[in-house]
């Protein structure tokens, strides 16, 4: 008998969880972050080459002060990043005189091969800079990748978003959050 | 009144379910009562079962085949300029599809199992458990996900299959391997619960089911290995295995079932491991349809879904009351599945497939929770996480090399306890070809550490194979002073089983040094390479001669092309692959867009295979008709060709393990002579 009863919490538990899943429906994407309406953590990271003409070799957070900037954080294995890069293009050359995109390539060690090929691929114009020891992902509490962070010009956090973004959603979210 | 297929499948749907449910009852009250007439009945009623779903099978490709768009699946999947193989496969490129097709495999496999399982205690049970399985799915099918629903308003033509599906022919293919591999292990799923009920819980249940099992596991393997070259065909990032979720899915019920194929042996040899033959067996079935339910609901988001429904609640259900049922009734006959006898020895046969199983366990635990883990995180902290490759990949590595160690030694082994001085002979020769093919790959330029010792561990398995035919075959020459090659054929066509696991172990080593090559040693590079011009790329010279288009660039070009003439038009660029002065092959990278679906433009890879290394070809950016250049992925991966080469191999063997032995066959004859006489 007590042994089913083990058995029989295993299952429920399982069921349980499933059974969350399904109440929940397609998962929806806006979570909080501990960080939201405070400052975001600065960082100073290498940009890929490609950017050193226009930004320098590194790019410093805090030198953007007084202009809103979204942080996308993705990495060269991450499926949906790939679905979500030429988005964040669009928006980028419809935005840029408003906003700052700024990519962090992120828990991805060693692959910063693998990311100038990925910004290759989709001819990513706005800046793109490597996290190798991925220490800012965690100072921003990553989950996982991709995650974009909305910034408002003073440097808080206006709205975070887990999963793939897309073009309107950008223009959406920015028009309801700076 | 004129019927229309829809109403006819629909009633030979309500008819299956109808026979489903009377064999159930026949089956179970002629277990119950030992009524040999009601048994008899209920193995009517399997065959019967099967023949309306048959009838249904084919009214649904009848309506495929004729482009009967008042059938709502017809209308929704299917498109009339689709070539007539992809019409044919539409049948399981959708969900309400696919239950049907599976279902009706299942009802193949117990009329089969009514028809040629041998008459005993076990046979009226196990076919109860197959026919309550298979009326789950024949439910399903007829009130959920009901395919033969009837448009109201036929539409003139509809948008064909998900273009990813029809873009490659493998995808006749992968699907059916994957659903006979599933349907195949649930028999022996019934007849471990057989064996439960009566009470009957040693060997009967395994050994009538081996041919099953094999055939099942034969063809989940296949399956994989299917579904893998389908993505590198068709995905376009040049791999073949991402960890997703719809991936991981498939993998789990295969690693259990490998572990379930190694232990089985150990109970039939020492009878021990009972219940945790039991466990598996219920663990696998359960995965299979936990899997279902994974990928159907949406629960877990996975990059390439195919086809959620309204079918999530159910398959939960019914994975709550398998797993419930099936552990419960494994718990309530404890006393009867422990084991009496112990290990003996940790270093012997048994104890190593102790060892293997712990660790085709452990990955599979380790498959679940990375599969999961999103969705506990967000049931208790309300946020959301992604788990990537790099966990599995941290996670699996170190275990699939302890398999491999294992894989090697553990056959060498004798049962019960190893004697210390042929166990270090033998462990010497090992070690030895461990080192020499270790060495040879350090010369061969493999410096970093997972690819080496998957080499040493490669070099380590050719020897035990060795030794493991070297042990079988030369005293039997000796001893008989024939011919060692005419021995060796004789033991090859003597003991088929024996034999025929070696045959899989080496497929598993060829497979194992493509995934090592392929993953390690991968050059991906893109490059933009103008019509006329050519571009080198490691050794190759990849000659961009201008751009291939289908259907021709004049008729493209003449407008006079109609939506009726053709399923889909292709953009992309001729490229010739040189070596030196020899041209290799002309590949056509493409985009396919399917005209029934042209939101959804198809990047279409072009490969040129070698055994050596691949090199594949796939167009990135945009690409016009009129485009001057042509902007390319080149990936070259080493060895990717033996992982499709070993997977063949692994089905080979299990196919050579199954034929029918001359021994075997030797005995039927003679049992048959003797009872007429």
């Amino acid at each position: 008998m007590k042994r089913f009863i083990g058995i029989v919490v295993i299952i429920a538990a399982l069921a349980g969880l499933f059974v969350f899943g399904l109440i929940r429906g397609r998962p929806d994407r806006d979570i909080t972050s501990n960080l939201l309406n405070k400052p975001v953590p600065n960082f100073d990271l290498p940009l890929h080459e490609r950017y050193w003409a226009e930004y320098g070799e590194t790019l410093d957070l805090a030198s953007y002060q007084g202009k809103p900037r979204i942080i996308n954080f993705w990495a060269s294995w991450c499926g949906p990043c790939y679905q979500e890069a030429p988005e964040l293009q669009a928006a980028w050359q419809e935005l840029h005189d408003d906003v700052l995109i700024i990519g962090v390539q992120t828990q991805d060690k060693g692959k910063k091969q693998q990311g100038t090929d990925f910004i290759d691929q989709f001819g990513l114009s706005f800046p793109n800079v490597i996290d190798d020891d991925s220490r800012t992902s965690v100072a921003y509490g990553l989950f996982g990748v991709p995650e974009t962070f909305f910034v408002k010009a003073d440097g808080t956090l206006a709205y975070k978003h887990v999963g793939p973004v897309s073009a309107a959603f950008i223009k959406e979210k920015i028009a309801e959050v700076f | 009144m004129d019927l229309s297929l829809g109403q006819l499948g629909m009633a030979s749907l309500w008819l299956a379910f109808a026979l489903a449910i009377y064999a159930i009852f026949a089956g179970v009250m002629g277990a119950l009562k030992r009524d040999a007439r009601l048994q008899t009945s209920a193995r009517f009623a399997a065959v019967a079962v099967f023949l309306a779903l048959t009838t249904a099978i084919g009214i649904m490709e009848t309506a495929l085949l004729s482009n009967d768009f008042s059938v709502k699946y017809v209308a929704e999947h299917s498109r009339l300029a689709s070539p007539t193989w992809v019409k044919v496969v539409t049948l399981w490129s959708a969900l309400e599809g696919s239950v049907l097709f599976w279902g009706w495999l299942l009802t193949g496999y117990t009329a089969l199992l009514a028809i040629t399982a041998p008459n005993n205690v076990l046979r009226p049970w196990a076919l109860s458990i197959m026919q309550m399985v298979q009326l789950f799915f024949i439910s399903v099918v007829t009130f959920i996900a009901n395919p033969f629903i009837v448009m109201a308003v036929p539409p003139l033509d509809g948008p064909g299959a998900n273009p990813l599906l029809q873009n490659h022919w493998m995808m006749a293919v992968h699907p059916v391997l994957l659903y006979l591999g599933y349907v195949g292990l649930t028999v022996p799923f019934s007849y471990a619960m057989a064996a439960l009920i009566t009470r009957r819980p040693g060997i009967e249940w395994m050994t009538q089911t081996r041919t099953w099992t094999l055939v099942g596991w034969g063809f989940l393997s296949a399956g994989i290995i299917a579904g893998g070259w389908w993505s590198y065909e068709v995905l376009g990032w040049g791999g073949y295995w991402a960890w997703d979720p719809v991936e991981n899915v498939s993998f789990m019920p295969w690693l259990t079932a490998t572990a379930f194929i190694h232990s089985v042996q150990v109970q039939e040899r020492r009878r021990m491991l009972k219940s945790w033959n039991v466990m598996l067996i219920v663990l696998t079935f359960s995965l299979s349809i936990l899997g279902t339910f994974l990928i159907r609901s949406g629960v877990v988001s996975s990059v390439h879904a195919f086809g959620d429904g309204p079918v999530g609640p159910f398959f939960l259900g019914f994975f709550i009351l398998v797993a419930l049922s099936a552990f419960g009734l494994v718990a309530w006959r404890w006393d009867q599945v422990r084991d009496n006898a112990e290990l003996d020895a940790a270093i012997s046969r048994e104890g190593s497939y102790l060892a293997g199983n712990v660790l085709f366990l452990a990955m599979a635990f380790a498959v679940l929770l990375g599969t999961l883990f999103p969705l506990i995180v967000e049931a208790i902290s309300g946020n959301k996480v992604t788990v990537g490759a790099p966990f599995f990949n941290q996670v699996s590595i170190p275990i699939w090399l302890l398999i491999f160690l294992l894989m090697g030694i553990g056959p060498l082994l004798p049962w019960r306890k190893a004697e210390e001085q042929s166990l270090k002979k033998n462990l010497l020769f090992l070690l030895m070809g461990a080192l020499l093919s270790a060495g040879l790959a350090f010369i061969l330029g493999i410096h970093r550490v997972y690819p080496l010792l998957t080499f040493a561990l490669a070099g380590f398995n050719l020897v035990s194979l060795g030794l493991l035919i070297g042990g079988a075959v030369v005293p039997r020459a000796r001893l008989s002073g024939r011919n060692v090659l005419l021995v060796f054929k004789q033991y090859a066509f003597e003991s088929k089983r024996r034999f025929g696991s070696m045959i899989v172990h080496f497929g598993v080593i060829v497979i194992a040094l493509g995934v090592m090559a392929s993953s390690a040693y991968r050059v991906d590079q893109q490059m933009r390479i103008d019509y006329g011009s050519s571009a080198q790329f490691q050794g190759y010279e990849l000659k961009a001669v201008g751009p291939y288009t289908y259907p021709e660039l004049s008729i493209l070009q003449s407008g006079t092309l109609t939506e009726q003439d053709v399923s889909h038009i292709s953009i992309g660029a001729k490229v010739e692959v040189w070596r030196g002065s020899k041209l290799l092959k002309v590949l056509n990278p493409r985009i396919n867009r399917f005209l029934g679906r042209p939101e959804q433009p198809v990047p279409t890879p072009s490969v040129l295979y070698t055994p050596w290394h691949d090199i594949y070809l796939n167009i990135s950016g945009e690409l016009n008709a009129d485009s001057t250049s042509v902007t390319l992925r080149v990936v070259q991966s080493p060895l990717v060709t033996w992982i499709w080469l070993g997977g063949l191999i692994v089905v080979l063997g299990t196919a050579y393990a199954l034929s029918p032995s001359r021994r075997r066959l030797r005995e039927t004859h003679e049992l048959r002579g003797s009872a007429q006489a």
